[in-house]
């Protein structure tokens, strides 16, 4: 501090003729310093604090489980949220791809397993509909073959 | 006076099921219904019977809580569990709902 504090008059002038002499301890620290300097990177977007949990996992994982029960109830509602899993799932396994060390390995896992859910419930909600939608054309075309068949069934 | 209490909750209970407007349409049983009747035979405490309504209510409660908890907790083979069990909801309500369809029981 005490020499920083002498130099600045001198200043002005040694800016030129340092340009040599800068040039050299960049040159030979690197032998040193990679030790300090490589490891924040590393150390900020690859091991521990850094990282980030994938932002749509756990939605994806929530919605992609709520949705087997809302197919349930009206069929159509177990689609959408199956859907929406769905993509936020793959959207979010398509992020973790291009930049893995910037978010969490456990978020991934999450995000993956709410686009299977999703892709499992949307599939359960598409045979209920197309199921629906037999019958009601059924119904529509055949009514008589549809008494029967419900009758039969009782 | 509780298991009044209790029965009384559950008789409200029972008056107010969202019904299924697919069946109210078409007399047909759609694959969730049963679903309601099931939980409320759990919540009376009754298995057999929660499993006779609808046998996929019991696992899918236990995989909400595993899933609450595991978003909490973060275990390590969490979310192969919960795709393997939600896979296995899925088969269960397809058999179930096949079954219904091969033995005519689709309409009460």
């Amino acid at each position: 501090m005490s020499d920083e504090q002498g130099t600045p008059q001198e200043n002005p002038i040694e800016p030129i003729k340092n340009d040599i002499p800068a040039v050299e301890p960049l040159q030979t620290p690197p032998v040193t310093p990679p030790p300090f300097q490589q490891p924040p990177p590393f150390g900020q977007f690859g091991n521990g604090m850094g990282q980030q949990n994938l932002p749509n996992a756990t939605a994806a994982l929530v919605l992609g489980i709520i949705a087997i029960p809302a197919c349930c109830f009206y069929g159509i509602f177990g689609l959408i949220f199956g859907i929406i899993a769905w993509v936020l799932g793959a959207g979010d396994v398509n992020k973790y791809k291009l930049n893995p060390a910037f978010y969490t390995e456990s978020s991934y896992k999450n995000a993956k397993a709410g686009k299977i859910c999703g892709m499992v419930a949307t599939i359960l909600s598409i045979l209920t509909i197309v199921f629906f939608v037999l019958v009601i054309v059924g119904a529509i075309t055949n009514p008589e073959m549809y008494d029967n068949f419900l009758k039969g069934m009782k | 006076m509780l298991t009044q209490q209790k029965s009384s909750v559950f008789d409200w209970l029972n008056r107010h099921f969202l019904s299924c407007p697919f069946k109210a349409h078409f007399g047909i049983d759609c694959p969730g219904c049963g679903l309601q009747r099931s939980v409320l035979a759990l919540l009376k405490g009754n298995l057999p019977e929660s499993f006779r309504f609808y046998p996929a209510t019991i696992p899918l409660i236990i995989l909400i809580i595993f899933t609450v908890i595991h978003l909490k907790v973060d275990f390590k083979f969490g979310a192969q569990v919960i795709k393997l069990v939600f896979t296995g909801i899925a088969v269960i309500i397809l058999i179930n709902y096949i079954y219904k369809i091969y033995n005519h029981l689709l309409i009460n």
